[in-house]
């Protein structure tokens, strides 16, 4: 770190810049060359077929892809949104019985993948499923298998996001901005429209925009559905090109192009929404957010959040929960069983290796991302680095780009033979998931810790610096105990969604290197409902009992909340 | 309090860490007693060998047994979507090779096939996706002109399928589409008996059936009415199928359940899961159609540039040993099938009249991806 080719508050910019394009852009350019020179990576040099751009307009299938991706992803993202910003704003602002539950509620969904609980909505929704079964309600399969439905479900499941983005924000305030607003008259709905919205708009963008990108690259949900209900996305067809002989890596180029421009459009509106403007308002007078009893209303909002919460988790956790102790009898009855479970664990083990082999990466990936999304957040709030905004795009399409798209990429970068000779070959090898699982870190991380950064005024790191602080002391010493919730959220957030990683490790999963995901689903893919739903309880148990204990070690004291 | 957080910071750091080395150590080190699978894990307790260049040193391996002189302990990687569980003992137990299995569905394996075309990771493919394989073959990925001595023993039905540059070889071929309804719904006299039967007016919205550009055995089945009736009656024949309300379904297991859950009333199964329905008693019966019930052959073939290739050849021996073909049937969980070796028992219970017809390989190779395409284009309308 310590040459001098470089303007001294570059070297951190470099730094991250190489990073990302290793980790992230080198394999997606990959896949673009792909498109471009079919054969590149196998030694033939002809160009591709750029006329399949296109055809997105002419065939139906894409067409219709990238329409259910717009009105999933803008659906879901609107109600989303609203409802992770209104659960934080209530959380943050007011104690009432029930409360921690919504905290554990988030991690749950957030560890919790898409096609988990996608799948846990078909047990409950489907013809023969649940809710017909247990309640006899014939109306819930139509209510669910419709854009309208599935926009709800979604929501449900991708508003975690928007609540930790916002809800890290609110962690410290300036009572006194709001104080004013009330003296002069304001009642406490106007104080919040027009002071404290407005400033916590950089939180709300970025939470819209994870709830977003998360959903239009998300291919859990179309792929568990696809059973009993056709909906194919934009992921979800681009998954088909792939897995489909012969393979068609220009088409799945062609899809993930388009999926690429509409979060790039998604993040122009960001851009635009918050341009020119100014949000780091924390002051001297600054107060940890503390929350206390409502005057009145504490029984209406406790009741709110349990009924949310009873559809949100209950519905596809409850389904799995008991697909996994239920033994389906002849005649639509069915008896109880510990079976599933049982066999988690006769079978040599091959679940806790797999386990095993999730949360290592998970963990490592979540520590080194950590690491790396702190300097990108850092490089794209303070820094003069000329390459800003690329280091801000990179960050994001890893977001946007869904796994399968990237894992594709990895094998072109990491399988070349030339590599073998430097002993970097590193596909088929646990390294590469390793890799994988930091580049899908970084971009949770980084936008979580960027929207609590934006808050800290420079001034506070010029004033240190000024007293000839050290850029390393000055994070240690500044930085990192202002942001230090966020950073727990992040890594957190980042930890458990690696943990579930479906898309990557399914593509570049090591022969005989089995990952909890992998398992699952290819449990669900025989049908084995029993033993994947008993899967993905044991595996979510063990991730979110890591989750609490490190809450619970990291946590500033004065930040734990009594409980109630 | 700085101290604090950087003692914490290095606990969460060692923490990880050391997860993360008994993660990759258990790559590289476990054995994890060879345990019987289940059909829903693929994984054979691991040997880290990954690629053919590394040598089975990687792995404290078991001296090969002695009663075998052939083997000399080297490891075979083989890629395959069924049998996993049963050929391993088998085959090390017969020849003293080491076998590393990567399983998968079909689609899965071929794009990891495709994906390591620089640089391949396998010696042997073993897959029911002869089309697929035939392309490998076109793309010049497999071992050609090479006989192995048990090819004498194929039954004529078989030896059909051998390319003429020896490229493959059939190991079986069982039905990737028969016809199967609902006994409650349909009595026998009322029940499809053709396949032009599913574009009957009698049962529309009742018919499922599997997505070629998914499941491994529905392409066989699609191209072969594509092949048969020629490329405009193949699409008029599923034009008509798909306009009768038909349901496309990604996997013929979803199929399956679809019918069990009473969402479709008549399908296009593949054969071992039709069966399957039917012995554990669901209300199902199945028809094989006159003209003949598509099928997906199952192929071996050889990498090209295999370092070990007297183990591949070892193991497409093995393949073709009516042994090893009566022991799938006998014990495997894709038991339906027609074997290619002659002197091999069906199943006592699979149909003595089944008829199975295939479309060409090199033609169903050559339209695959049309055929693909206008079928998922087709099907979203």
């Amino acid at each position: 770190m310590r040459f001098t080719i470089f303007a001294h508050g570059s070297r951190t910019g470099w730094l991250v810049l190489a990073l990302l394009v290793l980790l992230i852009m080198l394999p997606l350019a990959a896949v673009v060359l792909q498109v471009l020179l079919p054969g590149f990576f196998f030694g033939s040099r002809q160009i591709g077929d750029l006329s399949l751009l296109g055809e997105m307009f002419r065939r139906p299938l894409w067409y219709l892809s990238l329409k259910n991706t717009l009105v999933l992803g803008l659906g879901t993202t609107a109600l989303g949104t609203v409802l992770g910003a209104a659960l934080a704003t209530a959380r943050s602002r007011w104690s009432f019985p029930g409360a921690r539950l919504l905290d554990g509620a988030v991690w749950l969904l957030i560890v919790t993948p898409s096609f988990i609980l996608a799948q846990g909505w078909v047990m409950f929704a489907s013809s023969d499923g649940l809710a017909e079964s247990w309640f006899g309600w014939h109306w819930v399969h139509d209510a669910v298998f419709t854009p309208a439905g599935l926009i709800a479900v979604m929501s449900l499941s991708k508003f975690p996001f928007a609540y930790l983005a916002v809800y890290s924000a609110l962690e410290w305030k300036m009572d006194r901005l709001g104080e004013a607003g009330r003296l002069n008259g304001g009642t406490a709905w106007t104080v919040w429209r027009t002071i404290e919205a407005p400033l916590l708009l950089p939180a709300y963008c970025s939470g819209a925009l994870l709830v977003f990108m998360d959903t239009v690259g998300d291919f859990g949900l179309p792929a568990s559905i696809a059973a009993v209900f056709r909906f194919p996305t934009l992921p979800y067809s681009i998954y088909s090109a792939l897995y489909t002989s012969p393979i068609r890596f220009d088409m799945a180029g062609v899809l993930s192009f388009y999926l690429v421009v509409l979060i790039a459009l998604a993040m122009s509106v960001q851009f635009w929404a918050l341009r020119r403007a100014r949000f780091d308002f924390l002051g001297g007078r600054a107060t940890r957010a503390k929350a206390e009893r409502p005057r009145k209303g504490a029984l209406l909002l406790a009741s709110g959040n349990l009924l949310l919460l009873a559809i949100a988790v209950g519905i596809p956790l409850g389904a799995n929960l008991l697909t996994s102790v239920t033994r389906p009898g002849k005649s639509g009855s069915s008896a109880f069983t510990l079976e599933h479970y049982r066999e988690l664990f006769v079978e040599g083990g091959q679940l806790t290796d797999a386990l095993l082999h999730s949360l290592s990466i998970a963990a490592f990936a979540a520590i080194v991302g950590l690491f790396v999304g702190l300097l990108v957040a850092y490089v794209l709030t303070y820094s003069k680095f000329k390459l800003k905004r690329a280091i801000d795009v990179i960050s994001l399409v890893s977001l946007a780009v869904p796994g399968v798209v990237l894992g594709i990429g990895y094998i072109f970068i990491w399988n070349q033979a030339w590599l073998e000779r430097i002993g970097l070959l590193l596909y088929g090898k646990p390294a590469i998931l390793v890799l994988a699982g930091v580049a899908g870190a970084i971009p949770v991380i980084t936008r979580i810790v960027t929207g609590a950064m934006a808050k800290v005024p420079q001034g506070l790191l010029s004033a240190a610096q000024m007293q000839g602080a050290s850029f390393s002391r000055r994070v240690r010493t500044i930085l990192l105990p202002l942001l230090r919730d966020a950073l727990l959220s992040a890594a957190l957030a980042a930890f458990g969604a690696s943990v579930f990683d479906l898309a990557m490790t399914s593509i570049l999963f090591p022969p005989n290197f089995m990952t909890l995901p992998v398992v699952i689903n290819k449990a669900f893919e025989d049908l084995d409902f029993g033993y994947a739903a008993a899967a993905t309880l044991t595996g979510g148990t063990a991730v979110v009992a890591l989750i609490l204990v490190m809450e619970r070690i990291f946590k500033p004291k004065e930040a734990r909340r009594p409980s109630r | 309090m700085n101290l604090m957080q950087h003692r914490k910071l290095a606990a969460l750091a060692i923490v990880g860490l050391s997860l993360t080395a008994a993660g990759c150590g258990n790559a590289n080190n476990n054995n994890s007693g060879a345990a019987a699978a289940t059909a829903s894990d693929s994984a054979a307790p691991s040997s880290a060998a990954a690629s053919p260049s590394e040598s089975a040193s990687a792995s404290p391996s078991e001296s090969a047994s002695a009663s075998t002189p052939a083997g000399n302990g080297e490891t075979l990687t083989v890629y395959l979507n069924d049998f996993d569980t049963i050929v391993k003992p088998m085959f090390e137990a017969q020849t003293g090779y080491k076998l590393n299995i990567v399983s998968g569905n079909g689609a899965e394996i071929m794009s990891r096939i495709e994906a390591e075309k620089g640089n391949p990771h396998w010696d042997v493919v073993w897959m029911d996706a002869m089309p697929s394989i035939e392309g490998l073959g076109k793309a010049g990925q497999l071992m050609e002109g090479w006989e192995p001595t048990a090819a004498a023993g194929l039954t004529d039905f078989a030896k059909a399928f051998v390319p003429a540059n020896k490229a493959y070889y059939p190991t079986g071929a069982h039905a990737a589409g028969v016809i199967v309804y609902n006994t409650k719904a349909f009595s026998a006299a009322n029940a499809p008996k053709s396949w032009a039967d599913l574009a009957d007016a009698k049962y529309k919205g009742t018919v499922g059936m599997a997505d070629p550009a998914v499941a491994a055995p529905a392409y066989p089945f699609v191209s072969w009415f594509f092949q048969d009736k020629g490329s405009e009656g193949g699409q008029t024949f599923f034009d008509d199928v798909l306009k009768n309300g038909a349901h496309v379904y990604p996997k013929n297991p979803n199929v399956a359940k679809a019918l069990t859950g009473g969402e479709i009333k008549v399908a296009a199964l593949q054969e071992s899961n039709a069966y399957t329905l039917k012995n554990d008693g669901e209300p199902i019966e199945i028809v094989w159609p006159e003209e003949g019930a598509p099928a997906s052959v199952r192929v071996a073939a050889i990498q090209k540039n295999s370092a070990h290739q007297d183990a591949a050849k070892a193991f497409v021996e093995f393949l073709l040993d009516p042994k090893t073909q009566q022991a799938l049937i006998d014990e495997g969980d894709e038991s339906y099938f027609q074997p290619s070796a002659t002197g091999v028992t069906m199943k006592a219970d699979r149909a003595q009249n089944a008829k199975l017809v295939a479309a060409d390989a090199s033609w169903a190779s050559e339209h695959e991806a049309e055929i693909k395409q206008w079928f998922a284009d087709r099907s979203v309308k």
